[in-house]
């Protein structure tokens, strides 16, 4: 007999030629290309609008900061009278809109990969000194149908579509061979039948892992320069074996089926079902029994509370609420004296009130997080019942458009919004105009990435949880083929 | 008895000993009765606390003080959707919706609160209700009960046999679609029984004769859309050669038809009416609302900046109604431009349901549910007047009675009657009708989607031959 390493060779070489003959393989191979070339040209196509988006809040942000300077030094030097709604000297004013600061997402290097929440939740908040409840519950605005229908992303065409590849192309590897009478003569040669089936198993992993990995991540390296570069390589690297990881389990669900079945037709429809129970019934029904488990507190109660608290301000400074009108007769009052400003009492009593408001809510909204917080804890954690959702979050992670990566955004402008507020807060209060020297500190949003090694943590988990999956099926797999009926 | 009956009874007969019918049907089974269950919960959960919160809002808003009536409208009311009955069934696009707005003064806002924010990104795959298991398993099932019904009797030769009797092709064909519809039957009805106290319970007690026929009107969607699978499930069985290809043609199809299709038509649908993101929108809004406020100040009161130092408090109540009656026209224009370009985003969609019937049937559910985005959009507008109501009246009692008082307009305090001016804001969901005729085009293509492939079915049985 030949050794084993020959031996898987020369089925391979055998399987090469059978399958090159056959018209599948190019049909196959033709199919995926297609399918990930569409998916990635959709994920670079929306990651590359969300990079104009963000360069071009940018640009507003920084018009914006060079018009208040002009503008107050014409103010200041008395070249134009200030208007009493936009008066650059007016600290409440500057906080609550005229100094335009946007707190912004930037794209991870490997968002087109998997468009994840990206499409939903946004990605630039403009923080004013008005309540957070003003701006951070607001969403990108897309049509609800397509969100509800999904992306066509690559993560998409790895987590549906990719099994079905596997599947309908292994599910009758040693079915097909015993049915057409095929198997007896092939195992008359000097080769044993695990070997034929990893050969089998090698082909065909090869031309989809070419397909649906290799292919896109080459293309994703060829077309994003900030992939180049170790750790680009190290996440590249990343989503190739989470793919590949995925693909395997699936091959050895194949194969255990083909070993345990009594005929194709069998094996096809356990797998297709265990394809649907994985892929499209396990995911929903986490999702609906993390949802349960940690409930998200009443939106309608958070609403109410909200209006509450705002009425109750409105009637606490219901006096300084009138409108201040005494510019219209002395213009004077608008322009700093000493440094100092009178604040209108309407303007103070709005900061007052939505300063109010959030530190009142703040623990009302931090319920919201903690559930939330809550039901990711119970998909990681049962995830692993489904490789599909291991798969999915993982590769949404990598791309930068996982859950956690947003609610991280979503606590970094919270604490942007406070650092906001607490620049304005003495000078509101204390009534001081605001100088040159402020415009040049006024506070702005820097966006910490997580840390790599976290990253890196979060997916060597998801990629050893996939091998697991994929080890103990084939474990039973290789039990199974060695009781395998040839005859 | 005839022969499609006596075919139907045999195949009833032998799926119920084989174990496909158990499992899968099983499986459906028990997804939709969970769905079901979650539905109801969560839609009597939702629909308690909204109509206690807008209860309790309205209340708040008589119980004011007298105040100035701006600062009222800075208080506003909230106002929150209404659950659909029928939400029970088909959610629709309620996760990626909001349901509560905050009237207040000065501008239309959005609703806020989508649920899927709530939510992990498992959300993503989908939420399960019936009519997702309705819709993506349905078919799934016809499929696997159906896949050999014709290419499997011609593979053991029972079907020569049976062609030998005199029973003709045709009949061969009625009968496994009977068995076919059958073996549904006996798993929908159950359901469909089941979630009918539960819709009705549900509903207003004014409104459970337009649930009830909500409910119908599903029924016999979903009645239409499997039907066009069973046909479909034929045809390929008649015209495969092996029971194997027909079951990997189907899925294959399913797949195609199911999943790569609608996600595919989005992309399409978006790149040929583009709308705008939230970014555009707001510049785009904010620039012509400045630009019209403007222009409506100048016309009234000649020029200056609007409440600038031009125009006495003695006409800050006039104003006031220029300033936000000169929004109006401009927000219905671009809140209509982005919602106009959704509705043609899914008309686009919708007419793929020519190829799909799963698209077909997905907006059909939706529009008779009531969970659509017609629906999302009736609601909005409703509350939009509710606003500006409360807006106008506002602005026209500061008219009335503060602008008099000269300089002192903000000494002006408002009687509580006028807080009871403001009506309570009650929203009635379209009619059944209603949701029927704003979906004519999907029932069109339903129709004609179970017409097709019970007419390509015909055609497959009568070209092959079955020997």
């Amino acid at each position: 007999m030949l050794s084993p390493r020959k031996d898987l060779l020369r089925v391979v070489r055998h399987e090469l030629r059978v399958l090159a003959a056959d018209r599948s393989l190019w049909v196959v191979s033709a199919l995926l290309v297609l399918l990930c070339a569409y998916a990635l040209a959709n994920g670079l196509d929306h990651s590359r609008a969300r990079d104009r988006a963000r360069a071009d809040a940018l640009l507003e942000q920084a018009a914006a900061s060079d018009a208040l300077r002009a503008s107050w030094r014409r103010v200041m030097t008395r070249q134009e009278p200030p208007d009493p709604w936009a008066n650059p000297t007016d600290p409440s004013l500057v906080g609550s809109g005229l100094a335009t600061r946007y707190a912004t997402l930037p794209t991870a290097p490997l968002a087109p990969l998997a468009l994840g929440q990206s499409d939903m939740l946004p990605d630039s908040y403009a923080v004013t000194t008005a309540s957070r409840v003003e701006f951070m519950y607001d969403s990108e605005i897309e049509n609800p149908w397509n969100l509800l229908t999904g992306r066509f992303d690559l993560a998409f065409v790895i987590t549906y579509l990719l099994p079905l590849f596997v599947l309908g192309w292994s599910y009758n590897l040693l079915a097909s061979e015993r049915e057409q009478g095929t198997l007896r003569l092939l195992l008359s040669q000097p080769v044993r039948l695990g070997a034929v089936v990893a050969a089998k198993v090698a082909v065909r992993a090869a031309v989809l892992g070419v397909g649906c990995a290799a292919l896109p991540l080459a293309a994703l390296l060829a077309l994003g320069a900030p992939l180049r570069g170790p750790a680009g390589l190290g996440l590249l690297a990343g989503a190739g074996a989470l793919i590949a990881a995925y693909a395997l389990f699936w091959f050895a669900l194949a194969v255990l089926v083909d070993a345990l079945a009594r005929s194709s037709a069998l094996g096809a429809l356990v797998l297709v079902s265990s394809w649907v129970l994985l892929v499209l019934v396990v995911p929903v029904a986490l999702s609906l029994g993390a949802a349960l488990a940690s409930p998200a507190p009443s939106r309608a109660e958070l609403a109410t509370e909200t209006r509450t608290i705002t009425a109750q301000s409105l009637a606490r400074f219901a006096d300084e609420f009138g409108s201040d009108y005494r510019h219209v007769h002395d213009p004077e009052l608008l322009l700093p004296k000493n440094g100092r400003f009178e604040v209108p009492a309407r303007l103070r009593a709005f900061f007052r009130a939505s300063h109010e408001l959030d530190s009142r809510l703040e623990l009302a909204l931090a319920a919201f997080d903690t559930q939330l917080a809550g039901q990711q804890a119970i998909v990681d954690r049962l995830g692993v019942l489904s490789p599909a959702i291991v798969v999915h979050e993982a590769l949404a992670a990598l791309a930068g458009n996982g859950t956690s990566r947003y609610q991280q955004f979503q606590f970094q402008v919270a604490a942007f919004h406070a650092e906001w507020r607490r620049f304005f807060q003495p000078r509101i209060s204390e009534g001081l105009a605001i100088t040159e020297a402020d415009l040049d500190v006024l506070p702005r949003f820097v966006w910490v990435e997580q840390a790599p090694a976290s990253l890196a943590k979060e997916t060597l988990s998801s990629l050893l949880a996939l091998l697991a999956a994929a080890a103990l099926v084939a474990f039973a797999a290789r039990r199974a083929l060695a009781r395998y009926p040839v005859a | 008895m005839n022969a499609p009956l006596l075919i139907a009874r045999r195949d009833l007969t032998e799926l119920a000993r084989g174990g496909r019918l158990y499992w899968m049907g099983g499986l459906l089974l028990v997804l939709l009765v969970t769905s079901l269950a979650v539905g109801w919960q969560r839609q009597r959960e939702s629909q308690g606390e909204r109509a206690r919160a807008q209860a309790l809002d309205y209340a708040d808003w008589l119980a004011q003080p007298e105040r100035h009536p701006h600062d009222a409208a800075h208080q506003g009311m909230h106002v929150f959707k209404p659950e659909a009955a029928l939400s029970i069934v088909d959610p629709g696009i309620a996760p990626y919706v909001g349901s509560t707005l905050w009237l207040r003064a000065h501008r239309q806002t959005e609703v806020k609160f989508r649920p899927a924010q709530d939510a992990t990104g498992l959300m993503r795959f989908g939420s399960l209700s019936a009519a997702w298991v309705l819709q993506l398993l349905g078919p799934l099932l016809v499929i696997v009960l159906g896949f050999a019904a014709l290419s499997g009797e011609r593979e053991q030769g029972t079907l020569r046999q049976t062609l030998s009797l005199g029973v003709s092709m045709r009949e061969v064909l009625w009968g496994k679609a009977l068995a076919l519809a059958a073996m549904l039957a006996l798993l929908l009805v159950p359901a469909g029984l089941a979630a009918a106290p539960a819709v009705l319970l549900s509903a207003e007690p004014g409104a459970r004769a337009d649930a009830a026929l909500r409910l119908a009107g599903l029924a016999a969607a979903y009645a239409l859309y499997l039907t066009a699978f069973v046909f479909l499930v034929l045809a390929v069985s008649a015209w495969a050669t092996s029971s194997r290809l027909s079951l990997v043609c189907l899925l294959g199809l399913w797949v195609a038809l199911v999943l790569v299709l609608p996600r595919l038509l989005a992309d399409a649908s978006r790149a040929w009416v583009p709308s705008e993101s939230r970014r555009e929108f707001d510049r785009h809004l904010g620039a012509d609302l400045g630009a019209a406020t403007q222009q409506a100040w100048t016309d009234r009161f000649g020029a200056g900046k609007p409440f600038g130092s031009g125009v006495p408090l003695s006409q800050w109540g006039a104003g006031l109604r220029v300033h936000d009656q000169a929004g109006y026209g401009v927000m219905d224009r671009h809140f209509d431009a982005l919602w106009d370009s959704y509705a043609r985003q899914q008309e686009l969609q919708g007419w793929a349901g020519v190829l799909s019937p799963t698209i077909a049937v997905r907006a059909l559910s939706m529009g008779l549910a009531g969970t659509d985005f017609d629906e999302h959009r009736a609601f909005s507008t409703a509350a939009e007047a509710q606003r500006r109501l409360m807006q106008d009246l506002i602005s026209d009692d500061l008219v009335e009675h503060a602008d008099g008082h000269g300089e002192q307009h903000f000494t002006y305090r408002a009687a509580r009657e006028l807080w009871a001016r403001v009506p309570p804001f009650e929203y009635r969901p379209a009619s059944a009708e209603v949701a029927l005729g704003r979906n004519l085009q999907s029932v069109a293509l339903l129709l004609g989607a179970a017409v097709f492939w019970v007419v390509i079915a015909h055609a497959a049985v009568a070209r092959r031959s079955h020997g």
